[in-house]
């Protein structure tokens, strides 16, 4: 952040950023607000000038200054509208996205576990839709200083200037109105609420018999759903109907309220123009008295909407207040720098694994003891029958949660290094192909300067992409819902090979591939890792005896040995080698 | 029975039921119509009376007040009774929206999205509800205000009747204008705050790889850039929101000087037509303020009309969907038919449980099953077998009535299988799938699916049958507790799915594949439970493992 006096959790900082749209907010609106009497005063001197004119008193060229003088100030007064309301908007448009700017920063930037398993992504999701709610809120506190505070008190003043005991008398009401608005506010809210939450039923409900519609078919439980939903249904009417007619009913009767007023000025108003009154007026004066009331009237039933905005704002903010607390920013630099150092001393870098033991928090151990090495540009196997904790070992080396023992490539134990070390020197990919809603060219380079045509072909895409209408710039869609599961298991591969580490885990990487496609992107994988290590974990054997060297895990343990020797010592792996060599029917 | 349903016909049948309540919408509409123009109309009397210096009496004044009064009370009384009725519509429509859901078609049910659906049940009919609260009736009201107030301002100046009617249809046209380009706006600018939204979700879901390959600053990039769209699209909704209504006004304002410069003309062939007392100059403007804003709101309401057309076309599309045929209509055919069985049965001393003569069956075009014929009797534990997309969980769908034969017949006790009235389902089928779907509820919902029919004991007989007793006793509330996905082990909901089956004691089960997904440790506790269900019951299941412990083989032939 360029701005060294930037707190992102105070609210003042984000008006001070954003002091030049607000400037521009500021003037524009005092012009506005205050030259909104400029209506009223020129309406009521128009009519009293048009009496003249009947009478023979004024001339056509008077009314001509007068209505021009009238066209050109509603002119600036609603420019200055136009600008107030245009740049509003964009102040709290340029909050929002600070905010959610800060927000996601922070979230790209917590771990896995808190994200995941601490709830923490709920929060901040939820944190970020808030934002929506409290720049909203900004929005319509920074419009509402003007055109409820400043307008209001440029009408009362001027009511007050015009006949002070009848602008008195008038200006009982709309408070009324407004205190009476104040208490059904509780009754509006709690029928609203009830409304959600009904409204909230009836989608589960719908998607209750949307989505589980054969089950109910199939053990005839439909008619009894459908009575159900019709329960439902009346259920939702009612409080709609409880909700929605508060909201609909009681603006009109606000208005009636607040225009009791125009009584009043009638009657005491004729009597100041009849000169039998508190203050002499004329014509002019009385039209613009009432005008001006009306005008007030208007204004004074839109100050409950501000007060709910505000109110709304206020609470999404002390919600998300906490979030955009500044965190410490991570010196990437030294860092950067003591990696580099450390790649250089290794030259070549080993993988040892040392007594590695490790359990989830609070459960059973499911690694025990492990000890293995892997030398600069070997492929390892890593199999094991179903839940003996192969995919586990994988995960060991994100470092999500704490292992025992020693994990070193080369000298440096891998917990010794920063989240962003590790990430430069392990790299994981997992079952999940987690890719991203964007074209397939983006999700193999996900920004980086390079050519996606080589790694698409190490993965034997390249033909299939070529294929489809948009080629590389295909999208797709969410999670990868438009591609196969073997297209999106190697683009996800696609895209690890375009980021290559030192070390590169792969957990069952071709499980939904056949046995060509397969080997052919075994042999492209050896060729592009290069001297970097790799873990490849499967319960597919076929390419195992290809492996610098096997990892057979049983239990927690683990025997390790090139293929051959394997197949010759441990009997449950020559079984499995077996079954996959003969048994084509193995495949499910 | 014949059911047409379509949106018309449901709307119609609303008005003819809600008949008071529709006379009293007309009612109101008109009244607040009428008594909106009269307030100007008196303070110009007013206005006119104090010039010429006389007293106007109070009555008169209250007079101003109680018109004022009554057309907002007239208005209030339109906007709620419109509410009720629009409550009461979609209501009707809702119903008839789910009566058609049930009678469609298997096959139509399956390509039903559920997220569509929802959007087509709950926020279509709301576009139709709209339509009343919000759409034709207030434009109505709306066009009956300018017609009526350019009436009035006939009369009292001709003049600005002219100039109106030449400034209106401009006018509309460019609140059309700035509207269709707003309504762009925003929809460009919700498709890109979808996109941003949804960037924050898949953050979450792919956090490892965002950590691993170091893209944090990537992703926060690719935020930024989507919320940058939704903001260029926010700020042209933003430019023609701010400048729509001060345009509006600057008009206003120069009418106003027009009326009031002419009037001030002596001219006197401009006079008669723009000619005016004080009292109409205050009336006049007054009534050129209320005509903007029915045009704007007409505006709004055309949009509106607009969209529900497009909701009424989306619900009519889906009353138009295939339906099954209802089962009284198949009395007689099923009549027919095991007659006709039964007397081919004579052979025979007992009809088969299960018997597919000759069956072809493809969903499209592609046949699945070609001349399949095989027969299950009473008792019989039978696996059928074959490779994936041989048609396998297609013999049961056609077995549970879900579908029908293309050609031949699947017969249950010599009834055709979708001829099986829906109270006997239960009693005869239990179905248990690949993984369970839970329904919205408590665990006993789970097991009963809300059939009021199976008791507790029921309940509790089929969770003890399966093991799952004792982990839903160990729960807090046992029975009651409201089921969420965490609440059980994958093992544990196959269990709870077998036991849904089990509950109502039926007299076959039907098995697709239902140890799939589970490891090899509770693969054999349901296997388990599930001997302990099938003891004397027929069972037909599928599985891919040649484990399976039970029965004769059927084997199923991709044709």
């Amino acid at each position: 952040m360029k701005d060294k006096m930037f707190q992102s959790d105070r609210v003042l900082s984000y008006f001070r950023a954003e002091w030049k749209v607000l400037l521009a907010v500021t003037i524009s609106g005092l012009i506005y607000n205050v030259g909104l009497l400029a209506g009223p005063w020129f309406e009521g001197r128009m009519t009293g000038y048009l009496v003249d004119v009947l009478k023979g008193a004024g001339t056509f060229s008077g009314m001509l200054l007068l209505v021009a003088g009238y066209a050109v100030t509603i002119t600036i007064v609603q420019s200055s509208r136009y600008i107030k309301r245009f740049y509003v908007r964009r102040f709290a448009n340029n909050v929002n996205r600070r905010m959610k700017q800060i927000l996601y920063g922070s979230l790209v930037h917590k771990s896995r576990a808190s994200l995941r398993e601490e709830g923490e992504g709920d929060v901040m999701t939820k944190a970020i839709l808030d934002v929506d709610d409290c720049a909203e809120g900004m929005r319509k506190f920074t419009t509402e200083i003007f055109d409820t505070g400043v307008a209001l008190a440029a009408y009362i003043g001027m009511l007050l200037w015009y006949d002070w005991r009848l602008a008195l008398f008038c200006l009982i009401f709309p408070p009324i109105s407004y205190v009476t608005a104040e208490k059904m506010k509780k009754v509006i809210q709690r029928t609203g609420a009830a409304y959600k939450k009904q409204s909230g039923a009836l989608s589960a409900a719908t998607l209750d018999r949307a989505k589980n519609a054969i089950t109910y078919r199939v053990f005839g439980c439909e008619k009894e759903r459908q009575a159900a939903y019709e329960e439902q249904l009346t259920a939702y009417e009612k409080s709609a109907v409880k909700a929605n007619i508060w909201n609909t009913v009681l603006p009109p009767v606000y208005k009636v309220i607040s225009m009791t007023g125009v009584l009043f000025i009638l009657y005491f108003g004729q009597k100041n123009v009849l000169g039998t009154g508190w203050s002499a007026w004329d014509i002019a004066a009385f039209t613009t008295f009432l005008s001006c009331f009306l005008k007030l009237s208007v204004k004074s039933s839109s100050a409950a909407k501000l007060f709910n905005a505000v109110h709304k704002a206020q609470v999404s903010w002390k919600r998300i207040k906490p979030l955009l607390v500044p965190g410490e920013e991570a010196d990437q630099a030294v860092s950067r720098n003591r990696y580099q150092k450390m790649l250089k001393s290794e030259g070549e870098a080993a993988l040892h694994l040392r007594h590695v033991t490790f359990a989830y928090p609070n459960g059973a151990p499911i690694l025990k003891d492990i000890s293995f090495s892997a030398k600069p540009g070997q492929i390892i196997g890593i199999t094991g029958a179903v839940a003996c904790g192969k995919s586990t070992l994988g995960k060991v080396f994100l470092c999500e949660y704490p292992y025992e023992g020693e994990i070193c490539l080369g000298d440096t134990e891998l917990r010794e290094l920063s989240m962003q070390e590790r990430c430069e020197a392990i790299g994981y990919l997992g079952h999940d192909p987690e890719l991203f809603n964007d074209s397939i060219e983006n999700n193999v380079l996900l920004g980086e300067k390079k050519d996606a045509e080589p790694y698409l072909k190490a993965v034997c895409i390249d033909t299939e992409v070529n294929t489809m209408p948009d080629g590389r710039q295909t999208l797709v869609g969410n999670g990868g819902v438009r591609l196969s599961g073997g297209q999106a298991q190697r683009l996800a591969l696609a895209r690890t090979l375009c980021h290559p580490r030192p070390v590169m885990i792969l957990d069952d990487p071709f499980s939904a591939l056949d046995k060509k496609t397969e080997a052919e992107i075994f042999s492209n994988l050896r060729q592009m890792a290069g001297d970097a290590v790799i873990l490849l974990i499967s319960h597919r054997l076929y390419l195992f005896p290809q492996m610098d060297q096997v990892v057979w895990m049983e239990d927690g343990g683990i025997t390790v040995a090139p293929h051959e020797t394997l197949v010759k010592e441990v009997p449950e792996y020559e079984a499995m080698f077996a079954a996959q060599e003969g048994g084509a029917g193995y495949e499910a | 029975m014949k059911h047409s349903l379509h949106v018309k016909t449901i709307i119609f049948n609303t008005v003819k039921k809600q008949k008071g309540l529709s006379v009293a919408i007309v009612l109101a509409v008109a009244g607040a119509v009428v008594a909106a123009l009269l307030p100007p109309l008196i303070l110009a009397r007013i206005v006119d009376g104090i010039t010429a210096g006389k007293e106007v009496s109070v009555p008169f004044i209250l007079l101003y007040f109680v018109l004022l009064a009554l057309t907002g009370f007239l208005e209030a009384a339109r906007e709620g009774l419109l509410t009720v009725f629009g409550q009461k519509m979609t209501h009707a429509l809702r119903s008839s929206l789910m009566e058609k859901f049930v009678r469609l078609t298997a096959d139509n049910v399956n390509h039903q999205e559920p997220g569509t659906l929802v959007s087509r049940f709950v926020g279509d009919v709301d576009t139709v509800e709209n339509l009343f609260t919000s759409g034709i009736i207030s434009m109505f009201a709306d066009a009956c205000k300018i017609i009526s107030i350019l009436a009035v301002i006939w009369f009292q100046n001709r003049g600005l009747t002219f100039v109106l009617l030449v400034l209106l249809p401009f006018l509309f046209w460019f609140t059309r204008h700035v509207q269709k380009n707003m309504l762009a706006a925003q929809i460009e600018n919700r498709r890109a705050v979808g996109r941003a939204s949804g960037h924050v979700p898949e953050t979450l879901h792919n956090i490892r790889t965002i950590h691993c390959l170091a893209k944090e600053s990537y992703m926060e990039e690719r935020y930024d850039t989507y919320i940058g769209q939704s903001y260029q699209a926010m700020e042209r909704t933003n430019f023609y929101d701010a400048i729509y209504s001060p345009i509006i006004l600057i008009l206003n304002a120069i009418v106003v000087a027009v009326v009031m410069l002419l009037s001030a003309s002596g001219n006197k062939n401009i006079l008669t037509l723009f000619g005016m007392s004080a009292g109409t100059a205050v009336a006049v403007i007054n009534y050129i303020s209320q005509i903007f804003t029915p045009v704007e709101s007409l505006g709004m309401e055309i949009q509106t009309i607009q969209s529900a057309v497009a909701g009424i076309h989306r619900i009519n599309e889906f009353f138009a969907l295939e339906e099954r045929k209802e089962n009284g209509d198949r009395a007689e055919e099923t009549g027919m038919q095991a007659e006709k069985s039964a007397n081919e049965a004579t052979g025979s001393d007992v009809l088969p449980f299960v018997e597919f003569q000759d069956v072809t069956f493809g969903y499209d075009a592609h046949a699945v099953l070609q001349h399949l014929s095989f027969s299950v009797m009473d008792g019989d534990q039978v696996t059928l077998a074959g490779r994936t997309g041989a048609g396998k969980s297609t013999i049961l769908r056609l077995l549970l009535g879900l579908y029908e034969p293309q050609a031949g017949a699947v017969l249950i006790h010599g009834v055709p299988a979708v001829a099986i009235p829906n109270e006997e389902r239960r009693r005869l089928f239990g179905y248990v799938e690949q993984s369970f779907h839970m329904v919205p509820g408590t665990v006993r919902d789970q097991i009963t699916l809300y059939d009021p029919a199976i008791s507790d004991e029921a309940v509790q007989m089929a969770a003890r049958l399966t093991g799952l007793d004792e982990a839903i006793h160990a729960l807090e509330k046992g029975y009651d507790t409201i089921c969420t996905p965490e609440l059980f082990s994958q093992g544990q909901w196959q269990l709870l799915s077998i036991a849904r089956a089990a509950a109502a004691n039926p007299r076959m089960l039907l098995l697709d594949e239902i140890t799939a997904n589970l490891d090899a440790e509770t693969e054999k506790a349901v296997l388990d439970a599930l001997e302990r269900v099938a003891h004397h019951r027929t069972v037909i299941s599928i599985s891919h493992r040649m484990s399976a412990r039970m029965g004769r083989v059927i084997s199923v032939e991709a044709s």
